[in-house]
């Protein structure tokens, strides 16, 4: 017998006109007539509902999965050396630069018959020196179509320009006979653009791109992820160092060019890659190689003496 | 009784007819009052013209110019008003462009070609009442001839052409003088298509221009693509003279049809008939056997074909080139393009301003180009379409809208409106176009594209007698036809390689423009024989 009892306020028979549109309690006051409803509050549970909560276990654990896979690739991300053992990177030999022709259709797409060319659009005031020592070592891995074009929009252009590519290939009125196009187009424009395959290519921007683009032609590049990276490290440097930075960057950038060139013959180690042909270029056209030091000086005529660089010597008076 | 109502009957009668008289002579009165009132103020207002009209000599229509009299007198051109002027008196003989009376002063515009001045009259101790007047009423596009200060103005005259000054006006005859309704408004001729949709207001479609060109001709637009076309011509003769080329003129009344019997002019010669040329071909070739190696012509091309479209013509002014070579076609195609090159470069330095006028009405990109020019092959044409999705067969001719697709190609990646596709497939060209050397089935044949048209179709001609005979006996043509033209080679001919360019053609994808009747002066088309 409960302590304490209070007299009914309302009878609980009293009938409600209730809505039937959405959730129907049962009547609190009413006598409760089922005592299957205590089941739940018993502990035992409804099997729908188990279901349910297996289910939200499953998602929730995937959740977390995810969570640390991404936690990992940030870690990787962020420091690279934390996670990377680079120990056991193959340090195999360096890539033997500049050996043995590449397979053209893997790398650009199968030939439809069409010459692929390779459209440059570069500003008379700018010119491009790394892409003419590029094409230089293009042609002698290739047959290579070249030839120079003057657009609309430039009215003149001072000869060695117009020279720049070499003289014309005695077969080059049958542009089926080669391999590559080379066209250089003198325009006004404010940024070098490459247009390879208006279809399925955008046009690629800037010097150091284009140059990555056409190292690659050559099947060059180190496969050894480190030294592609130094690669990319040291073409940055150039192009906003030394090309486009002020007199104390530039002074900041020769002094490790010096140190890094006291150490190895070239700026990767013990072969010549894109990283010195940007550099050299980028010192050239700053005009810094007659104050240089003594190990970017010898350096610049190691370059000189591999021969690509004949083209650009003329351009640089 | 019914006497007197008779009586009265007839009283009423003439008090009614009495009554209806002195209405008519009311009315009668008040018209008469009217009139007198009229002709009193006329009076009036003649005698206060006649006492006020100070300026009666300086102003009027002037007697029929039969040449009267040798006048000492100097016409300044209206492109010469500029601020150095300032503070002379000058006489200046122009076109009503438009004339507005406000109150006591009447703005003229004066309009010579496409330069057009601002001119001012106002009432004031030179100038009286009624010389406004007649000032005001002149009809648009009369010829007056006015004596002038110019003056500086602060403000730029932003409607005129001379927008530094302002005429001042002391004296205005009328040499010749405009009927009132004109056909077409100037103004309207000049209005770019969009504007005028847009605000409701009027452009004058091309039909109607083309029945009254010599007023649609008046407009700055036309004047500046004439004027550019005249550039075009002179250009392209002083260049090939430069390059050591002899113009020469070649027969338009011939006895045998040159490129196919289906689209040729008959006329009748005398007791037979005879054709209109439908190119100059079979006569330059002629010339280069007869040793003047490098010739070109410049004269009327007809062409019978029975096409409404927007670039063709039954009569057009061709720009014809032929020219021997030593050992290879591209000898020919280098001269050529160097040629077309020099011509867009005459036209891009000399001609801007007549650019920029057209492009006020017809907006366009400018036209772009290599030089050298850029030179693609039929097999990469047909490469680059593949890739783009169209189905071709390879030794198929290029369709209008594969022509169009390719160049927007092109440009796209060689930023360039003007190109030639050399080697195209033997089948699709005429009978005396020499085959491929390497290949049977393509042909030392060329053309070239501006803007995505083609404007130029050559190649290397078949230049031995035999060879000749083959192809055309191949093509099903008949020989005796064309006897003459095969005996030319008989008797040594060198090798050689031509083509030939429209005239209107080339400017009117210079401009960018889209129908060629806009660049031919008195076109000629299938529904259309005058003016």
């Amino acid at each position: 017998m409960p302590m304490y009892k209070v007299k009914p306020v309302s009878p609980g028979d009293i009938k409600i006109d209730l809505p039937t549109c959405m959730y129907k309690l049962p009547n609190v006051h009413a006598q409760r007539m089922n005592c299957g409803e205590h089941a739940l509050q018993n502990g035992e549970v409804d099997p729908a509902l188990k279901a349910l909560e297996e289910r939200q276990d499953e998602v929730l654990r995937r959740l977390y999965e995810l969570k640390a896979t991404v936690d990992g690739l940030a870690k990787t991300v962020t420091t690279p050396d934390a996670d990377l053992d680079a120990s056991t990177l193959s340090r195999g030999p360096a890539e033997a630069v500049f050996r043995g022709t590449a397979d053209l259709d893997s790398l650009l797409g199968k030939d439809l018959g069409a010459l692929r060319d390779i459209v440059i659009n570069a500003n008379p005031g700018h010119p491009p020196l790394s892409l003419l020592v590029l094409h230089a070592l293009l042609c002698q891995r290739y047959q290579v179509l070249s030839s120079v074009h003057v657009h609309s929009s430039v009215s003149v252009v001072p000869p060695p320009l117009l020279s720049c590519l070499g003289p014309r290939h005695i077969d080059s009125y049958v542009r089926q006979r080669f391999q590559l196009g080379f066209t250089l187009i003198w325009k006004d424009v404010s940024e070098l653009q490459m247009k390879f395959n208006t279809q399925s290519m955008c046009p690629i921007e800037g010097e150091a791109n284009v140059a990555r683009f056409l190292f690659r032609l050559l099947s060059a590049e180190p496969q050894d992820p480190v030294t592609v990276t130094q690669m990319d490290s040291w073409i940055d440097t150039a192009v906003f160092q030394l090309a486009e930075g002020g007199s104390k960057e530039q002074a900041v950038t020769l002094r490790s060019l010096n140190s890094a060139l006291g150490r190895s013959p070239w700026l990767l180690g013990q072969e010549f890659s894109l990283a010195d042909i940007v550099c050299a270029c980028c010192v050239l056209r700053a005009g810094l190689n007659t104050s240089a030091a003594a190990n970017v000086q010898r350096w610049l005529e190691s370059c000189q003496n591999l021969g690509h660089f004949d083209c650009v010597y003329p351009l640089l008076q | 009784m019914t006497k007197e109502n008779v009586q009265g009957a007839a009283e009423e009668e003439q008090q009614a007819q009495s009554k209806k008289g002195l209405k008519k002579q009311q009315k009668e009165a008040e018209k008469a009052a009217k009139k007198a009132e009229k002709q009193a103020k006329l009076a009036a207002e003649q005698q206060e013209a006649d006492e006020d009209d100070f300026a009666k000599d300086r102003y009027g229509i002037c007697p029929m110019v039969q040449s009267q009299q040798k006048l000492d007198r100097a016409l300044v051109r209206v492109q010469d008003l500029t601020p150095e002027k300032a503070e002379q008196q000058i006489w200046v003989r122009a076109r009503i462009h438009t004339s507005r009376a406000k109150g006591k002063q009447c703005f003229l515009v004066l309009r010579h070609q496409q330069f057009t001045v601002q001119a001012l009259l106002a009432v004031g101790e030179r100038a009286s009442k009624q010389m406004v007047k007649f000032a005001a009423n002149l009809t648009k596009e009369s010829i007056i001839d006015v004596e002038a200060v110019v003056k500086k103005v602060e403000q730029k005259i932003e409607s005129c052409s001379q927008q530094d000054v302002e005429l001042h006006v002391e004296r205005i005859f009328v040499i010749s003088q405009s009927e009132a309704r004109l056909p077409l408004q100037l103004e309207d001729a000049v209005r770019p298509e969009g504007e005028g949709d847009e605000e409701g207001r009027a452009t004058v479609n091309q039909d109607t221009r083309l029945d009254n060109r010599v007023i649609d001709l008046r407009t700055t637009t036309s004047q500046a693509i004439f004027r550019l076309q005249s550039g075009v011509c002179q250009l392209f003769r002083d260049t090939l003279i430069n390059k050591g080329f002899v113009e020469i003129q070649t027969p338009k009344i011939i006895s045998a049809a040159s490129e196919g019997g289906a689209n040729v002019f008959t006329v009748s010669y005398f007791k037979t008939s005879a054709y209109l040329a439908q190119s100059p071909q079979l006569y330059k070739q002629m010339c280069i056997c007869a040793d003047f190696d490098k010739v070109f012509c410049v004269g009327p091309v007809f062409r019978a074909e029975d096409s409404n479209t927007h670039r063709h013509l039954t009569e057009f002014v061709g720009l014809d080139i032929e020219m021997a070579f030593n050992y290879h076609y591209h000898e020919v195609i280098d001269s050529i393009t160097d040629t077309m090159v020099q011509i867009f470069k005459g036209l891009r330095d000399r001609f801007q301003t007549e650019i920029q006028t057209v492009n006020k009405q017809y907006p366009s990109e400018p036209f772009k180009f290599l030089e050298p020019t850029l030179r693609l092959e039929y097999k990469e044409a047909v490469a680059m379409l593949k890739a783009a999705g169209v189905e071709m067969g390879d030794e198929e001719d290029l369709s209008t809208p594969n022509e169009k697709l390719l160049g927007r190609l092109v440009k796209e990646k060689y930023d360039t409106d003007f190109y030639v596709l050399d080697k195209y497939p033997l089948a699709v060209r005429p009978f005396y176009t020499m085959p491929d050397p390497n290949n049977p089935k393509y042909s030392n044949s060329y053309d070239m594209f501006m803007r995505g048209e083609e404007i130029l179709s050559g190649a290397q001609r078949v230049h031995d007698a035999q060879l000749l005979t083959e192809r055309a006996m191949h093509h099903n043509i008949d020989l005796e036809k064309i006897k003459a033209y095969i005996d030319s080679f008989r008797y040594g001919a060198p090798p050689h390689a031509g083509g030939g360019i429209g005239l209107e053609r080339v400017t009117m994808l210079y401009l960018g423009l889209h129908n060629v009747r806009q660049t031919s002066m008195f076109p000629r088309d299938p529904k259309r024989l005058t003016p």
